[in-house]
This record gives structure tokens, sequence and C-alpha cells, in this order.
């Protein structure tokens, strides 16, 4: 994928030394570049992430919560009723279920 | 459990014949009036949500006769020039009522501190004719409306007329077919924007689905079915097209009616979920808690109320 354009990087400076020499290379600007669009990438895919996480979080939190609780509250309900009924050997009536 | 809304029109009941192997043509079974075509699901997907506090309480006189107060205080929409932006101005009023239901003969009647009036007349002048006329009149000029229905129920078909003021005219029609299978249509006139329009309806019911389409020249498709899982569970799911301005719109809803509860949920094609919860609280006290989330516009809503009686 490095393409070399005509050695341009590395004969700029005349005598300029080693480091320089390599951090104005070709390959090490094409990392930077590189690695800045990466960045800038995953900034992006952690924006939308979280943007998806969100949306989904709060529909989840409106439409699946209260139906938990209340199926919860209707299993307590029955197991009282079970209880009841062994109880008492006869189902409650719907007179004596009240809060 | 049953509803904790009653419909202030209620349907008439039909009766279906047992399952049996031979269908007989000559005695099929009347089929759901024309405007309670989508009941079922419109039940579960469209469920009541508001904003803000509302507060109802109804207390019974008599047999047949009722009043009713309600407080109701929140912000209402108003309509803005563009789409993205929803204006609201917080609005509170007060509402009493009056009912007198009796099986031959409904009136209720509503008045608001805005100076709003409403009425409905439900009365069935003989064992098929039923007239129904509904009005409501506000401070505004040319706010007024008043609508008149009258219907007739034969054996396996109903047929209804429709006057409305602003010069509106309506006739629909619908037929039992199999007792399953009902068809119908619809023509209306109106006067001011001179327009008229035609429209045909089907649906198909079973003991555990009902399924059911509109079309209509107004560019309006509709198409909707619900399962009945269980007594207690039934999903719903709805689409809806214009094809003069090519926009669809699914949605997808559940409504689950517990013994001390009914939550309803649905969630829509355009970034619309909602929620609405009753509770019953102790005898004739309903706790209601409902959500509204629109992701695309970013606008969220979310009321409590309380129900006596």
């Amino acid at each position: 994928m490095a393409k070399r354009i005509g050695g341009a990087g590395k004969s700029g400076g005349g005598d300029s030394n080693i480091l320089a020499r390599i951090s104005n290379s070709e390959i090490v600007s094409q990392g930077r570049r590189a690695a800045g669009d990466a960045v800038g990438v995953s900034k992006k895919l952690i924006w939308s992430t979280g943007k998806a996480a969100w949306i989904a979080g709060t529909t989840f939190l409106i439409l699946v919560v209260p139906l938990i609780i209340e199926m919860d509250r209707e299993a307590q309900l029955n197991e009282l009723d079970l209880q009841q009924a062994s109880l008492l050997g006869a189902p409650a009536s719907p007179a004596q279920r009240g809060m | 459990m049953a509803d904790l809304f009653p419909p202030l029109v209620t349907a008439q009941i039909d009766d279906k014949p047992k399952v049996d192997e031979k269908v007989d043509y000559s005695n099929l079974p009347c089929p759901v009036p024309y405007e309670e075509l989508h009941r079922e699901a419109y039940m579960s997907l469209k469920p009541d949500t508001f904003e803000g506090l509302r507060f109802d309480f109804t207390k019974g006189l008599n047999q047949k006769f009722g009043l009713c107060h309600s407080v109701m205080m929140g912000p209402t929409e108003v309509p803005s020039q563009s789409p993205d932006t929803v204006i609201k101005i917080p609005t509170a009023h007060y509402e009493f009522g009056a009912n007198y239901i009796d099986p031959k003969l409904m009136l209720v009647g509503r008045v608001m501190t805005d100076g709003r009036q409403s009425a409905r007349v439900r009365a069935d002048l003989t064992d098929k004719l039923m007239v129904k006329a509904n009005a409501q009149l506000a401070n505004e000029p040319h706010m007024s409306q008043a609508m008149f229905n009258f219907d007739y129920m034969g054996s396996d078909y109903r047929a209804q007329l429709q006057f409305g003021n602003n010069a509106l005219v309506g006739a629909n029609y619908i037929q039992s077919v199999t007792p399953r299978l009902s068809l119908g249509g619809e023509v209306f006139w109106v006067g001011v924007p001179r327009k008229s329009g035609i429209g045909y309806a089907a649906r198909y019911e079973t003991d555990k689905m009902v399924a059911s389409g509109q079309v209509a020249s107004t560019g309006l498709m509709a198409m909707n079915y619900v399962q009945k899982v269980s007594d207690k569970v039934s999903l719903a799911t709805d689409f809806m097209y214009n094809y003069f301005s090519r926009e669809a719109v699914a949605s997808v809803g559940y409504d689950y009616m517990l013994r001390q509860s009914r939550v309803r949920g649905k969630i829509d094609s355009n970034g619309v979920a909602s929620a609405l919860l009753e509770e019953r609280l102790s005898m004739g006290l309903n706790f209601l808690m409902s959500a509204e989330l629109d992701h695309k516009k970013k606008d969220y809503k979310f009321g409590f109320g309380l129900t006596v009686g």
C-alpha cells in the first residue's frame, strides 16, 4: 500500500541528522496521516455507538421495564393465590385480593 | 382485565357461530361497524398518551346518570412552520361533564374552562336503526363542528349515512362475505374544499388473529394485523402508506392486560417509542403513566394521571 513517490522525502535538507530524515520520510508521514484518520474514525465510531446506546437504552427503559415490573407483580400475585388456595383448600375470591 | 376506559360508543357484539364444516351462507354474522374495522389494532397501536397531569373523577349519581370532573395541566403543541421544531405552550383547564347512559339512549356532554363544549348523542330508534350525533363548539369562529350519522344494521351487513357541517356527506357499507371475512366500501363528498373520495376495506378475523386493510382515494393505504397470543397478551403491527406523497410508516406494538394493570407499548419507523401504563391501585382508583420518545425530533413527552371512579 505504501506508494513511493519518487523518493521525495529522503533528500530534503542536506546534512540533517538521521532522526530528522526519518521523521520527514514518506512512510512516516503516511503513517501519521493514517493514525489521524484512525483517530477520526474511531471518534466517530465511539460517538455513533454512544448515540445508538442512548437510543436503545431509553427505548428499552420505556418499552420493556414497566412490562417486566408488572409481570413480576402478576407472578407474585399468582404465587399468593396459589399459597392461599393450598392453605384454605379453595381458590381465593376476588374480594380478598386487594393490596 | 376489561377496558379501563370503555369507548363512548359501544360496538354491537357480533356472535360468531361455532366452527363447523359447512358454512351456512344464509346465516352469516353481522360485521363490525365500518369505523371500527381497525379497532383491535388501534387499541394497541394508538394508546392515548398525553403530556402533563391528568386527573379524572367520575361520580355516578344514579344507575344511568353520572357526572365527571377532570383537570388537565400540561404543555400543548402549537403547529410551527418548520417540521423540526416543536412549540409547546403550557395550558391548564378543567372540564365538567355529564353522562346519561341507557341501553337505548346515551347522552354525553362536556364543557371546558376555555369555552369549548362538546356533546354526543346515541339513540337506538328501532332495533336496527341507530342515530348518532356529535357536536363541538368553540369560542373562535369557524372552529365548531357537528356530525350526524344514521346507521342501519341488517342481518349480515351494516350501512351508514353521515352528514357534517361544511357540507360533508358520506356513506359506507360493510357486508359479511364468509363467517370470517367482511368487505366494505365508503364514499364521501366534502363541500369546502370540493373533494370527493371513495375507499374500500376488508377485514378477516379468526379466534386468534385479526387482519384488516383499507385503501382510499385520498392516497391512504393501511394494513394491520393483530395476533392474540393469549387472552392477556396481544401483539399488533401496522403499515400505512400514502401513495401520493410516497411516505410509509410501519409500527409494532404490544398490549398486556394483566389483572392489576394494563401495559401498552409501541415503536414506530419514524423513531417514536411510546408506552402507556394503567395500574389499578385499589377499587376504582387507577394510576396512569404515559411516555413518548421521538428520537428524530428529540421531543420527549411524559405524563401521569389518576382516575377515580
